[in-house]
């Protein structure tokens, strides 16, 4: 089950996507999640969805893995959108004893479901197409005004890559262990909630264990190589802004701009 | 009647994904009481895979897994009852502890099997002898134990479910030499002593010599060889093929072979490896 983690998981490839700087991608990614929220139309939506389809078709990522990225969601998106259809005030169109729905709540309910949806796949094309080793470097290059007030950059550029490196190594280890313990008759389905949990028990100690294990290795390799934080210390690839990144980011500021002007042009009905 | 037979099983990863993978292919087989089988194959070959299936951990897409004559799948018992049939030991077990002592932890597979407790502790001191530790150790903090010795605790952890079959991944992986010839002494006494049969996936071709009876050779999920010990290591050539090894000594032997000595290239451990020598050299005195 844990197989189905798909963050972090870098297709690699040549696409536009792929070659724009990390840096860019970032800011853009921050860009589209404000894009999102502000699409309150049903025009804007629409114009949303073209937006995602355009991305998905430039990253080369197949359709089908974004949008299996979202699966592990969706339960999450259900009970958003479930929730406001039933408390948005407003017109009703049914009522039954205290529950009711309303128009308002529909359309709302809908939108939230369009959203978060384009939300989570828009999202996951960055870590599609970036190598986690470009996002750190990307992200340690946008932070690094934040030095000059002692802020440990480089420290936590590091941080968010062993995180992210280590994610799918924990995945496999968690699926190893629950193996070898139900091999010695442990249940993990049993009804009963307290039960449930405490027959996990025997799976996390040991993850936590080696994954402390496994830090303290780390930290012996990375003090071994005389590593001192990011002070003085230069890049084998240093990025740099090329026209086509330019491009991207004068598109999303039309785009913007256009999401603006259809929730302008073509307000929400409600 | 065999304890775990398999029919024509196949099973393939990630099943409607791009990553799919064929890992298992048409592989029948059956352990029998007081077997000592060992599996080789190189990485990726579909050893864990197999395993896997024999304790119902994996289910095949299609074929059967019978344990003592029933299908694990079909027949509607509970999969758990299997496993403490089947114990499976897995690589590096001893990431599996997790009790303060190593008593608790040996007595965790007993525990689930809903022992009382008299005869969890009957199980506990037995198992831990098997594996060559004294009582002493019962009381003890695993993680202040040695690597060698927390792996045999852990062996121990599934031996005292008392299974019909053990099976054990790699069990000497990442030991020293002797942490490595004390296990599998400790297995092969355990094995005369209780007539549990033993299934041993390895990579060292001198373990698997020394201690296995037939052995069953994986390549890309299929059996690529199966028979005696012997019969399978004389077909050197092949093994070499499958980019598997042959131990040591017998490659010696085959070099003096091939040089155009009369010796016997039958002898897989050192001991028939002196004693072929030996004979060659009373024919060459003659």
């Amino acid at each position: 089950m844990t197989r189905d983690i798909t963050i972090g998981q870098f297709l690699p490839g040549h696409s536009i996507m792929h070659r724009l700087d990390p840096r860019t991608k970032i800011v853009l990614t921050f860009f589209f999640i404000i894009q999102v929220f502000i699409s309150r139309s049903a025009a804007s939506l629409c114009f949303l969805i073209v937006l995602l389809g355009f991305l998905i078709a430039s990253s080369q990522v197949p359709a089908g893995k974004v949008l299996k990225g979202v699966r592990p969601m969706i339960p999450v998106i259900v009970f958003t959108a479930l929730l406001n259809i039933f408390y948005v005030s407003g017109e009703p169109v049914f009522t039954f004893f205290f529950l009711q729905i309303t128009k308002q709540g529909l359309f709302t309910g809908f939108t939230l479901l369009v959203r978060l949806t384009a939300l989570i796949a828009g999202c996951s094309l960055i870590t599609y197409t970036t190598s986690l080793n470009a996002l750190a470097a990307g992200l340690e290059q946008l932070l690094a005004p934040l030095r000059r007030i002692h802020f440990p950059v480089s420290e936590l550029s590091m941080t968010i890559s062993i995180t992210l490196r280590f994610l799918p190594t924990l995945a496999e280890e968690f699926d190893r262990i629950i193996d070898a313990q139900k091999a010695r008759g442990a249940e993990f389905n049993s009804g009963n909630p307290i039960k449930k949990i405490k027959s996990y028990f025997p799976v996390l100690l040991p993850l936590f264990m080696s994954a402390f294990r496994r830090a303290f290795e780390l930290t012996n390799a990375i003090e071994c190589r005389c590593y001192q934080g990011g002070k003085g210390r230069t890049k084998m690839n240093v990025l740099k802004l090329a026209p086509r990144d330019f491009c991207a980011i004068a598109f999303f500021v039309i785009t913007f701009f256009l999401t603006i002007a259809f929730n302008y042009y073509f307000p929400a009905p409600y | 009647m065999a304890i775990i037979e398999l029919k024509n099983v196949n099973f393939r990863y990630g099943s409607g994904t791009p990553f799919e993978k064929q890992a298992l292919h048409d592989i029948s087989l059956s352990i029998e009481p007081g077997d000592f089988l060992g599996i080789i194959g190189h990485t990726g070959s579909g050893k864990s895979t197999l395993i896997r299936h024999f304790n119902g951990l994996l289910r095949p897409d299609s074929g059967q897994v019978l344990v003592n004559g029933d299908d694990i799948w079909t027949a509607s018992k509970d999969i758990r009852s299997i496993r403490f049939q089947i114990g499976l030991v897995f690589q590096y077990p001893e990431t599996q502890i997790f009790e303060d002592t190593v008593a608790q932890d040996i007595a965790y597979g007993p525990r689930n099997m809903g022992l009382d407790e008299k005869e969890v502790e009957l199980r506990v001191h037995e198992a831990l002898q098997f594996v060559g530790l004294n009582d002493s150790y019962l009381e003890r903090n695993p993680f202040r134990l040695s690597g060698g010795e927390l792996r045999r605790v852990a062996i121990a952890g599934v031996i005292a479910m008392r299974p019909q079959v053990l099976i054990l991944d790699e069990p000497t992986a990442g030991l020293d030499p002797e942490g490595r010839n004390k296990i599998l002494n400790e297995l092969e006494q355990f094995r005369r002593e209780s007539g549990t049969a033993i299934v041993l996936v390895s990579h060292s071709m001198e373990d698997i010599a020394e201690h296995v009876r037939n052995v069953l050779v994986l390549d890309h999920g299929k059996i690529a060889l199966d028979g005696t010990t012997s019969a399978v290591f004389s077909q050197a050539e092949k093994l070499v093929q499958l980019g598997l090894d042959i131990p040591q000594i017998t490659k010696v032997l085959l070099g003096l072979k091939a040089k155009g000595y009369a010796v016997d290239t039958g002898a897989l451990t050192l001991d028939q490896a002196e004693r072929a020598l030996l004979r060659l050299f009373e024919k060459e005195r003659r």
